[in-house]
């Protein structure tokens, strides 16, 4: 089994299987193709993407139905062709994909890009952050709204 | 705004090297060509909004933080938790 030797958790032994493949790496980041997913139990439910070209680079992510359960994955057929999906209909997330939302930490709080998730082909592991340029998702969805407000 | 209307298979030129091509009207949605020199990036706004969000999150603090983090969100947003597939690493 591969040991990869990362900043934030230390040496990591993954299998081969298990490495998700970007064919055109994420916007700001082209050239970083390949990444293993991560998870810890005591920061459950996130999914941390470290980088095996970058060992400096991990990205934090998490289920997009965590933060929406209603979320209403729309992936362009550009995107769909990129990761091998069919183009006559959407993915279901949990059944044909794993659907990830990058978060960032900002000074008013953690906020999940849900403009653009990362989606990953559960059947080959190939993944693509898909923009859905035409929904009303925000790219700075905040993570931890106000404890009273109920998210439409 | 300069605003043009164009007929699908109708382009519109802008200075000497730039050709845009209305190639495809389907509903609401407009397939639309582009002809430019190949240094001159092309695309949508979208991306660039995107770029910059994932530079950011290549910024984002680590482990420790966002185990504080994911405490608070566990109590705000409990019930609504799921799964990410088996884990594909250990450490």
């Amino acid at each position: 089994m591969p040991v990869l030797e990362t900043i934030n958790f230390g040496p990591i032994a993954f299998e081969q299987e298990s490495i998700l493949e970007f064919p055109r790496g994420l916007p700001g980041f082209e050239e970083c193709r390949r990444f293993v997913a991560v998870q810890i139990p005591q920061t459950a439910p996130l999914v941390f993407l470290q980088s095996l070209e970058q060992a400096s680079l991990c990205f934090t992510t998490m289920p997009v139905q965590s933060v929406d359960p209603d979320y209403n994955l729309q992936v362009m057929p550009e995107d769909l062709a990129l990761v091998d999906l069919p183009a006559e209909r959407q993915p279901r997330i949990g059944h044909d994909v794993l659907c990830l939302a990058v978060l960032a930490v900002r000074e008013s709080g953690p906020t999940a890009n849900l403009l653009a998730p990362l989606v990953v082909n559960l059947a080959n592991r190939k993944a693509v952050q898909a923009v859905a340029p035409e929904s009303d998702y925000s790219h700075q969805h905040a993570l931890l709204p106000q404890e009273a407000t109920v998210c439409s | 705004m300069l605003m043009m209307s164009r007929r699908q298979g109708e382009t519109i030129r802008i200075g000497d090297d730039i050709e845009i091509v209305i190639a495809g009207i389907h509903g609401s949605r407009v397939k639309v060509g582009i002809r430019a020199p190949r240094e001159m990036t092309v695309v949508m706004r979208e991306i660039k909004l995107v770029k910059e969000e994932n530079l950011a999150a290549a910024q984002a603090p680590q482990v420790a933080v966002w185990s504080s983090l994911m405490e608070h969100f566990q109590r705000t947003a409990a019930g609504a938790r799921a799964h990410a597939g088996r884990p594909a690493a250990r450490r």
